[in-house]
């Protein structure tokens, strides 16, 4: 079977989750590697959140906010957003490829831009290959 | 956590899940996971029968956590936790796994959709195990209303609250009440004098002991949550403080400006006025052109704006039926005219249209077809020749020729937009737009005038196109929830708020630095972080940045969303490799 990518996302109930929920109302087609867990804002997402899904297997991560300026808790998605450029640096310093997280602003009203989104990343993900953290992790206890 | 019994139940939802997710593998699947004590299938988890099956179970099986697969959370989270309560169970022992909008409804692959819908699950299964009993919180409801709008939807809920003796505060960014409605003449089907229903409206409004309104005001600031709002608005750069308990959003439409379209000469052609501007006309009694003189060809263009790729893709819902008053109108005040409908399709939706259009099509009145897509009417100056002033040039759709139309008048029916600052409210006050900029709703069936922020409503056409009655409907709506919020007396809220552990707290304060809402204070004693449960509205921020784990976003502690990201990676078990 070729690889199929396991991707978790972290999404913000307001705007992202939402978005989601409309992409799934307006029947919109994606791929189906995408496994959703809901915050209530994207400033919830711990950087332990992220790793920790690696750690488990995933092979890339996702996290969807609110657009600047429309934050239902005013500013967390600015928070996210510091975290996920430290995160990025962060996970190059591990030695992986910065291109297994992404951050994206996806409102209640853009069910097509998080289909795409899904698709692309997956797409991505897919071409980055499995990630090894998990294997390595298990090396190391053993 | 040996002895925890967990209830998993995999909703059909009719074919809509079913379909796509082998909802019975599933439950098989699901069923040999840890801690789960009993696994389900059901046509409808939803329906009666299927909260009574949950109930029932919890008693039968000593279920103390359960699991419901079906819908977003966002619409039957609240069900589910009230058919908890029912059986004895504290609400918040449930998690939702949303299979139907994240898998059946997108995915086209039936192994793929349910290998996922079995991740989902095991993931929702993980977190519910170290889900907490929470209690409610109850705060009182300060008894006023804030509205903004002072249009027909925005005055008709201020009288509707008023009346029954509670306080309301009416903003309104103009100096004068009535909005749009205030603009026509008549209104359509049945032709009733649109001064007639709104200025008694609008004297009542300005004399009620019950309302105060704040003209050329806007809203600066808002904070609390429902039932204890407090806002701070803008009069003449004037700056006042009001406390209330719940808001309706009134804001209304904008008209389309038709110059934006080339084809339709607006601004360039004296003799191409607006539908609002041709209300103008009727008001004053005189159907004239520019030059003073009467038309005898009227021409009325509609779709102006709407149902146009270019412009808005949404059918503003008034202007067909205004073009066909329009109509009406003209023939009585100019007997002799020749009046022409250029229209893209034409939608009598509504009690009394239909019968309006059929009274309308046995007058003199001339209807042309056009394609908004490839042959949208170009208005252009007629020739010295002609006998009207302008010539309308159109491919007509039914006879398929191109035809040119004489005009001395064209009516532009512009279609209707969001208003200049929707954005602007909406993001003050913490709601969404749609992707045509009105407010989301909080459901869009079920629920079509509360948004996601409790407390605050929306009615009239900031919410989507509408005419009068609609929006008289949704007002009463929305004024009898808050009436009877108001009446309670108390409204139960959220407790999903943050809470620190002092023996972990370092005292370092991020925390405090990270709060939208400061609701976290130092205790320069214990030298600890406090959070006020009553101004924490548990977004989770501090939460993340706590350096030594001491903050708990309750119903999102970091244990439950660990525990979450291991059940996800979930794989069948003939699918495990050996």
């Amino acid at each position: 079977m070729s690889f199929q990518p396991n991707i978790v996302a972290f999404l913000c109930n307001w705007c992202s989750y939402t978005g989601a929920d409309l992409a799934g109302t307006s029947r919109l087609k994606y791929a189906s590697n995408i496994r959703v867990i809901r915050v209530m804002c994207s400033g919830r997402v711990e950087p332990t959140f992220v790793l920790k899904a690696f750690q488990e297997g995933a092979d890339g991560v996702l996290i969807c906010g609110c657009h600047p300026g429309d934050c239902h808790y005013h500013e967390g998605n600015y928070k996210c957003l510091r975290r996920y450029h430290l995160l990025e640096k962060y996970i190059e310093q591990l030695g992986m490829d910065k291109k297994r997280i992404h951050l994206e602003w996806i409102s209640a009203s853009e069910g097509k831009q998080f289909a795409e989104l899904a698709d692309d990343f997956t797409k991505q993900i897919t071409e980055l290959g499995p990630c090894k953290v998990k294997e390595v992790m298990e090396n190391i206890k053993e | 956590m040996e002895e925890t019994r967990i209830g998993v139940y995999v909703c059909w939802c009719g074919t809509n899940i079913a379909k796509m997710v082998d909802v019975e593998d599933v439950a098989k699947e699901v069923a040999k996971l840890p801690n789960v004590a009993i696994a389900k299938d059901y046509k409808y988890m939803c329906s009666d029968p299927g909260q009574d099956l949950i109930i029932q179970d919890i008693k039968e099986h000593k279920l103390d956590r359960i699991v419901v697969s079906a819908c977003s959370p966002r619409i039957h989270e609240l069900t589910f936790r009230k058919a908890l309560e029912n059986a004895g169970l504290n609400p918040y022992m449930f998690e939702m796994a949303n299979i139907r909008e994240h898998d059946s409804w997108v995915h086209t692959d039936r192994a793929e959709a349910t290998e996922k819908a079995k991740a989902l699950i095991s993931g929702a299964i993980n977190r519910v195990k170290w889900h907490e009993s929470l209690d409610k919180r109850s705060v009182d409801v300060h008894p006023a209303t804030l509205i903004i709008g002072g249009g027909i939807s925005g005055i008709s809920a201020a009288i509707e609250i008023a009346d029954s003796g509670k306080k309301v505060f009416l903003i309104e960014k103009t100096d004068a009440l009535g909005g749009t409605a205030a603009k026509l003449d008549l209104t359509f089907p049945y032709m009733y004098s649109a001064q007639q229903m709104i200025q008694p409206k609008i004297k009542k409004t300005n004399n009620h002991e019950n309302i105060e309104i704040l003209f050329n005001s806007e809203l600066k600031d808002l904070s609390g949550y429902i039932g204890n709002f407090e806002a701070e608005v803008n009069q003449n750069g004037k700056e006042i403080k009001i406390e209330f308990g719940n808001i309706i959003i009134a804001t209304g439409l904008k008209p389309f400006n038709p110059s934006v379209i080339d084809n339709y000469g607006y601004g360039k052609l004296p003799n191409v006025i607006t539908s609002l501007e041709f209300e103008e006309m009727l008001k004053s009694g005189n159907i004239l052109t520019k030059e003073g003189r009467e038309p005898d060809n009227i021409a009325i263009i509609h779709c102006v704006g709407s149902r146009n790729q270019d412009f808005h893709e949404y059918c503003s819902r008034n202007c067909c039926m205004t073009a066909l008053k329009f109509s009406n109108q003209i023939s009585s005040a100019l007997p002799n005219s020749n009046i022409y409908q250029a229209y893209a399709d034409m939608r009598a939706f509504g009690k009394g249209c239909e019968e309006l259009y059929t009274k309308t099509s046995r007058k003199n009145v001339i209807f042309l077809m056009f394609d908004q897509k490839n042959g949208m009417p170009t208005v252009k100056k007629a020739g010295p020749k002609d006998k009207c002033e302008m010539l309308i040039e159109m491919d007509e759709k039914l006879s398929g020729e191109n035809v040119e139309v004489p005009a001395d008048m064209v009516i532009l029916m512009v279609g209707v937009e969001k208003q200049e600052k929707a954005k602007e409210v909406g993001q003050t006050v913490g709601i969404s737009l749609c992707g045509n900029s009105f407010y989301i709703e909080k459901h869009p069936k079920l629920d079509p005038v509360a948004t996601t922020t409790d407390g605050v409503y929306v009615v009239g056409s900031c919410q989507s196109p509408k005419d009068i009655p609609d929006s008289i409907s949704q007002v009463n709506a929305a004024a009898a929830r808050i009436l009877a919020t108001i009446n309670k007396g108390s409204v139960t809220v959220e407790v999903t708020t943050a809470e620190v552990n002092e023996d972990m707290c370092c005292g370092c304060q991020t925390c405090i630095s990270v709060c939208p809402y400061t609701a976290i204070s130092f205790d320069e004693e214990k030298k600890v972080s406090i959070v006020n449960e009553v101004l924490c509205k548990g977004c989770g921020t501090c939460g993340s940045a706590c350096p030594t784990g001491a903050i708990k976003s309750k119903h999102f502690t970091d244990q439950q969303i660990l525990s979450q990201i291991e059940g996800l990676m979930f794989k069948s078990f003939e699918l495990q490799e050996v």
